[in-house]
């Protein structure tokens, strides 16, 4: 293995390290909610591409996992189906379980238009390795956003009601991919993390409001909270359970 | 803006490289243009097989299945090119090209 970032003293690595985990755990935890719906989503050419889409995202957890074990030493593998529920650090807003339709299609617009957000300012990372993944990655997010536009689009015309609930209750959580990150100044000093996650929270919130309150009316002024990516809930430790299954029934198992 | 809720079929075409022609892939189920493209992208594109997708509504096609038209019950041999011997007038052409240079 190469020793990438060498320049970097311990406590910028460390925060790096925090800022990857993040991305990371939540591009592979919305995977894993969305793939619920593989067999059952409302049709079939959108079982196909929503089991396709949730595969992205894993693909890109795994992506980001591999560039975290460079920079710890740490197994890829064992950073994502070794660790407990409490040591996870996706956003709250990924925290819920897939609920109806409308529900992973609302949650799937919040986390996609955020995402896109901070991918757009991680692509101008000074952390190399992480700029040219951010590159490959938004290429896919690009249609993975069209995707969940479409969708919304058709439910605020077909079930306005159901959608407009399930914004507004994730609308509080969605804010928390913004949550702030405990070493976040110096992530920004090094440029690593181009923007403050505040910067990029206000951009994000511009640009979905005028999309989401024509279906919702006014959204409160929600903010990023500082647990916002340590909250747990019974759905995810249901579904920790459930993706931790076959490392957990044989350690170290290979396919 | 209101949305077209019928499903509709869509036909694929899909070429898998630069000038290769455009070949029928198949069809997805769709309720409007934009999801369509998605889907067509999922079935026929998502492993890196393709290099472009044409996709088209069934009912944009126009149909010609007519067996009058297209099986006519008469002999049609005289329009296709087989049976026309030009090899000779070929070789002939070809000797008055070479005369015609030197």
């Amino acid at each position: 293995m190469t020793a990438v970032a060498p320049d970097l003293d311990v406590a910028t690595r460390e925060a790096l390290a925090e800022l990857l985990l993040s991305v990371a755990d939540d591009e592979f935890i919305i995977g894993f909610w969305d793939s619920e719906w593989t067999g059952i989503a409302p049709m079939l050419e959108e079982d196909v591409a929503t089991s396709s889409i949730a595969q992205d995202e894993i693909g890109h957890a795994r992506a980001l996992y591999e560039l975290l074990g460079e920079l710890t030493g740490q197994d890829p593998d064992r950073i994502a189906y070794g660790r407990q529920p409490d040591a996870f650090r996706h956003a709250a807003l990924l925290n819920h379980a897939r609920g109806d339709w409308a529900f992973s299609a609302a949650r799937r617009y919040l986390y996609e238009t955020a995402d896109a957000v901070r991918l757009a300012a991680l692509a101008r990372s000074s952390y190399e390795p992480l700029a040219l993944l951010t590159g490959k990655m938004r290429r896919e997010e690009t249609y993975h956003l069209l995707h969940a536009e479409a969708w919304l689009r058709r439910l605020a015309d077909g079930a306005p009601d159901r959608l407009a609930d399930a914004i507004t209750s994730l609308w509080p959580d969605a804010q928390e991919v913004f949550a702030p990150l405990a070493a976040e100044e110096s992530l920004v000093r090094a440029g690593l993390l181009p923007e403050p996650m505040a910067n990029l929270h206000a951009t994000w919130q511009a640009r979905v409001r005028p999309e989401l309150e024509p279906i919702t009316g006014a959204l409160p002024a929600d903010a990023p909270t500082r647990d916002g990516r340590e909250r747990r809930t019974d759905a995810f430790r249901w579904l920790h359970a459930e993706f931790t299954s076959v490392s957990g029934s044989e350690d170290g198992a290979t396919w | 803006m209101a949305v077209e809720r019928a499903e509709r079929i869509w036909e694929v075409f899909r070429q898998e490289d630069e000038g290769d022609p455009m070949i029928h892939a198949g069809n997805v189920n769709a309720p409007d243009e934009e999801l369509a493209m998605h889907y067509a992208r999922e079935f026929y594109g998502r492993r890196g097989e393709s290099q472009r997708l044409w996709i088209v509504a069934r009912d944009a096609i126009t149909e010609l299945d007519d067996v009058d038209l297209l099986k006519p019950p008469f002999d049609r041999s005289h329009k296709k090119p087989g049976g026309y011997i030009i090899k000779h007038k070929l070789e002939a052409a070809k000797r008055r090209a070479v005369d015609a240079t030197e």
